[in-house]
């Protein structure tokens, strides 16, 4: 899927969850602004582990090498 | 010296508005001056407001020097009886009902003086049904003596009778001192030879009946005669009204001494005695009588106990609500007791810290309280400035509380200093996750949680046992972690260690179709990268272990390097936010320069290697980034300028530490002079300002500064930085370790357990085998690893994020408040 589409889909699924936050829950614009926060960290840190999992499989130094008897 | 709620100045940079938990709410300090007469009732709105911390104007006076001393007293003596109540309810297993909504109004006196009526009757009730029910017993017993003894009183006194004159014979002879004159004279007297005999018959324990009657056979020398008759079923003893196993006996002696010695006995054994007549009519006719007055002091006992129980029950109507009132004006008392009262006696003055957001709210219950008291003069209300730093005060809901508490329990934050819970409500799940990594267990988890959720509102009245009411405290934490651990478990490919093709194929495929080298060389990548998660062909192979090791760490320390990055850039706001330059321009840019130029380049050349393909050692370019930086890197180069930029990158680091430890303290030196110059007369001009004030509040007039200890300091918090940096990043290994250990357990039980149970193809193997795979879930990866993770996680939390920001040295606000009063006050 390549990893600019892949980030691409992150960040709209990111978008896409604070304006529904936005949406469903507002509050004031102190409020708003933590939700939007925490919805933003969630993103990241949930892209972060994906993007750092993928890079490290692009161009692997070592195989897998079945274990006797699979 | 400016009032602490408007020191932080413009709030966020002019480009956001202030966010919620990020800083806590500005308090202020107000002094209240309340008429007398409307005190109390003010205190109890406030308490009711819950938004005004008081502080304590009285520090220096005993509890007994204190005014309200005495209304403190009476109601400790109320709760006292309260306490009483509770005790009998529980003992006559009645409880007390829920609190009611309609609250019927109650003046203290008169509660007081109900309680004490009620507290008398009851303890008279109590003192008559113990009497009662002693009678009871006795009668019991004596019942049981009419009728054992009735059955074999008879042959027993003839057997007597045939024993004592057989002794007499013998003494006739002997004319021993000890046969008692009054039988000779029965002898002489009597020609028919009718030997009259007393008798004592009772009830004596079973287990001293062998001492009681070698006693007796001792004490009369033998001029006696016992029989006991054994009770089947045990019977209560009317003194100490427990049940115990009893003989009936009777026995027959001849003289006075004898008798006095006898009764001696049963006294001493606590044997009780009972009257029996020698007349069979009369007996029945006593059993008869005996049983009648049973029968009807059982209907009198149960009367009274029904009575009781009656009396309890209307008590435990009320009992909420009058407890409650006896908490809530005891803290009203504690309360009043700290205010300070004026000279003149016509009105006390309370000095406390509120949130600003609050004045309104305050003022509000001000006025109520002066309108309901029919006060003539209202309370004033105004703000004092002072230098005290003000209490930590949070608004949080149900959700973010919990997070609020984990980072509450390492320090509680400095007035207004950024805070951490923000963003630990998700990376402290998340962290959690990454060693946590198995959607399985990850659901298992969630659906855990959502049980305690759903059911939010009932268990939140009960009361929990202390594990349970942690874990019930918890729940949103635990429901966050869960849904990261989903996560993270999707992308590590770990169903109870299952790896599952979810996302498309797996990229690697064997290099011939005969697949041949699949053991040796092993497979090669085919198509593309697998594209989410980690790709589910290494589970189980050989060289599973280099790879994922390598990623693991290499994504622990690539998350421990962003962590840290974000604690630096918060220091930064901080600073921003308290207008200190000094703090921005010589701690923050040096800080970041330092970590960055290091483990930022660290995280920089991980990506690249990845990125790339290259074959270079990452180990072998750090260090010999230090030990030669001149050197050429030769198959190490990951990209062309990779020297040069290593040397910039070095040197940066390298004057990072001096700018981090010098100019502070000097320029800190310099501010102090500038400040303090031609400062010698500042005392006159204070003085103009209210002197109160000043006895009040510590106030810090002359600073003094020492240059050692500020340079001390720094050179502490320099190296703490700069061996930090090196320790904590390693720190942040430990997700590896435990995700690490968290799949191989895993791994474990599922193929040593559940697939060698099925391996034996028998039922009842497979049985046990799931039920034992069933409770090692459970019992270690569950319960277990969710707390060694969850301790981990926090432990990252609270030293590695926030040493590079936090301060958390504040003090939490508690207001007084009626809602917060604690459930174990007694």
């Amino acid at each position: 899927m390549g990893f600019l589409v892949t980030t691409l889909i992150f960040f709209v699924a990111g978008v896409v969850a604070a304006l529904s936050v936005r949406l469903c829950f507002n509050g004031g614009p102190s409020i708003n602004l933590l939700r939007f926060t925490l919805v933003v960290t969630a993103t990241v840190c949930c892209w972060m582990m994906w993007a750092i999992v993928y890079l490290a499989q692009l161009k692997p130094l070592i195989v897998p090498i079945l274990s006797e008897g699979e | 010296m400016g009032d602490y709620h408007s020191r932080g100045g413009g709030r966020g940079h002019g480009c956001c508005p202030p966010m919620d938990l990020l800083r806590s709410e500005p308090m202020q300090l107000v002094q209240i001056i309340i008429p007398i007469e409307s005190a109390h009732l003010t205190v109890s709105y406030l308490g009711d407001l819950g938004l005004l911390q008081f502080k304590d104007l009285n520090a220096d006076k005993s509890p007994f020097q204190r005014t309200y001393a005495n209304q403190i007293k009476r109601c400790g003596e109320m709760a006292r009886k309260l306490r009483f109540f509770r005790e009998q309810m529980t003992k006559a297993g009645i409880s007390p009902s829920a609190m009611s909504l309609t609250q019927t109004h109650i003046d203290l006196d008169d509660l007081e003086i109900k309680l004490g009526e009620l507290e008398a009757e009851l303890i008279e009730v109590n003192t008559n049904s113990e009497k009662l029910q002693r009678t009871y017993n006795e009668l019991l017993e004596y019942k049981l003596v009419l009728q054992k003894a009735g059955e074999f009183f008879y042959s027993v006194q003839s057997s007597a009778i045939a024993q004592q004159r057989e002794i007499e014979a013998h003494q006739v002879f002997d004319g021993s001192l000890d046969s008692p004159l009054l039988l000779e004279q029965e002898i002489l007297a009597d020609p028919s030879k009718q030997v009259k005999l007393g008798f004592v018959s009772g009830l004596v324990p079973k287990e001293k009946s062998m001492a009681f009657e070698r006693i007796l056979f001792r004490a009369t020398r033998g001029n006696m005669y016992l029989k006991q008759v054994a009770v089947d079923d045990p019977v209560t003893d009317p003194v100490s009204g427990e049940k115990v196993a009893k003989n009936v006996f009777v026995v027959f002696y001849s003289g006075e001494r004898a008798k006095t010695k006898i009764l001696k006995i049963c006294e001493a054994f606590g044997a009780n005695r009972y009257p029996l007549t020698e007349d069979v009519g009369k007996q029945m006719q006593m059993i008869d009588e005996v049983s009648g007055k049973i029968s009807e002091l059982k209907t009198t006992i149960d009367i009274g106990l029904i009575q009781r129980d009656n009396m309890l029950k209307n008590i435990g109507y009320q009992f909420e609500q009058w407890n409650q009132m006896v908490r809530r004006e005891k803290s009203i008392y504690h309360t009043l007791n700290m205010l300070s009262l004026d000279v003149t006696k016509k009105c006390v003055v309370a000095e406390g810290w509120s949130p600003v957001f609050a004045t309104n709210q305050v003022q509000d219950a001000l006025k109520r309280a002066t309108y309901d008291s029919n006060s003539q003069v209202g309370s004033i209300f105004q703000i004092l400035h002072t230098k005290e730093s003000p209490p930590t005060y949070f608004q949080t809901n149900k959700f973010t509380l919990a997070f609020q508490e984990i980072v509450d329990a390492y320090g509680v934050a400095k007035y207004q200093e950024a805070n951490p819970g923000v963003y630990t409500i998700i990376t402290f799940p998340f962290l959690f996750a990454v060693m946590f990594g198995d959607w399985g267990h990850g659901i298992c988890l969630l659906l855990a949680t959502l049980y305690f959720i759903f059911r939010e509102k009932k268990l939140s009245s009960q009361k929990l046992g202390d594990i349970t009411e942690m874990t019930f405290g918890g729940r949103y934490v635990l429901m966050m972690m869960a849904m990261f651990s989903i996560y993270t478990g999707l992308i590590y490919n770990e169903f109870f260690s299952v790896p599952f093709e979810l996302f498309g194929k797996s990229a690697y495929a064997c290099r011939d179709p005969s697949c041949r080298d699949a053991t040796s060389e092993g497979l090669i990548k085919v198509r593309s990268t697998y594209p989410f998660g980690v790709d589910p062909k290494w589970h189980g192979s050989r060289s599973e272990l280099p790879f994922l090791n390598s990623l693991k760490m290499k994504l622990s320390i690539l998350l421990g390097v962003a962590q840290m990055n974000l604690g630096i850039v918060l220091s930064y706001f901080n600073a921003k936010f308290f207008r200190n330059n000094l703090n921005i321009w010589y701690q923050f840019v040096p800080q970041l320069i330092f970590l960055n130029s290091l483990f930022g380049y660290l995280s920089l050349l991980i990506i690249v290697k990845w990125c790339t393909g290259s074959k270079a050692d990452l180990y072998h370019v750090m260090i010999y980034m230090f030990l030669s930086p001149t050197d050429d890197l030769g198959e190490n180069q990951l990209f062309p300028g990779q020297k040069t930029l290593q040397l910039v990158l070095l040197l940066l680091a390298l004057i990072s530490v001096p700018w981090m430890l010098l100019p502070k303290p000097i320029l800190l030196k310099k501010q102090h002079q500038e400040r303090h110059q031609g400062q010698s007369y500042a005392l006159l001009q204070n003085t103009e300002e209210s002197l109160e004030l000043e006895q009040d509040h510590s106030s810090h007039g002359h600073e003094e500064f020492e240059f050692s200890e500020v340079f001390v300091h720094q050179l502490i918090h320099t190296i703490e930085f700069v061996l930090g940096a090196v320790s904590n990043t390693a720190s942040y290994l430990r997700l590896w370790a435990l995700s690490l250990a968290h799949s191989e357990l895993s791994s474990v039980f599922y193929e040593k357990v559940l697939l060698l149970a099925w391996g034996f193809n028998n039922i009842i193997i497979l049985i046990v085998g799931i039920i034992v795979f069933i409770f090692a879930t459970i019992g270690v990866l569950l319960v277990m690893e969710t707390l060694s993770a969850f301790l981990h996680a926090l432990r990252l939390h609270w030293v590695e994020f926030q040493n590079k920001f936090y301060e958390g040295d504040g003090y939490k606000f508690s207001p007084f408040s009626f809602a917060l009063l604690g459930e174990d006050e007694d």
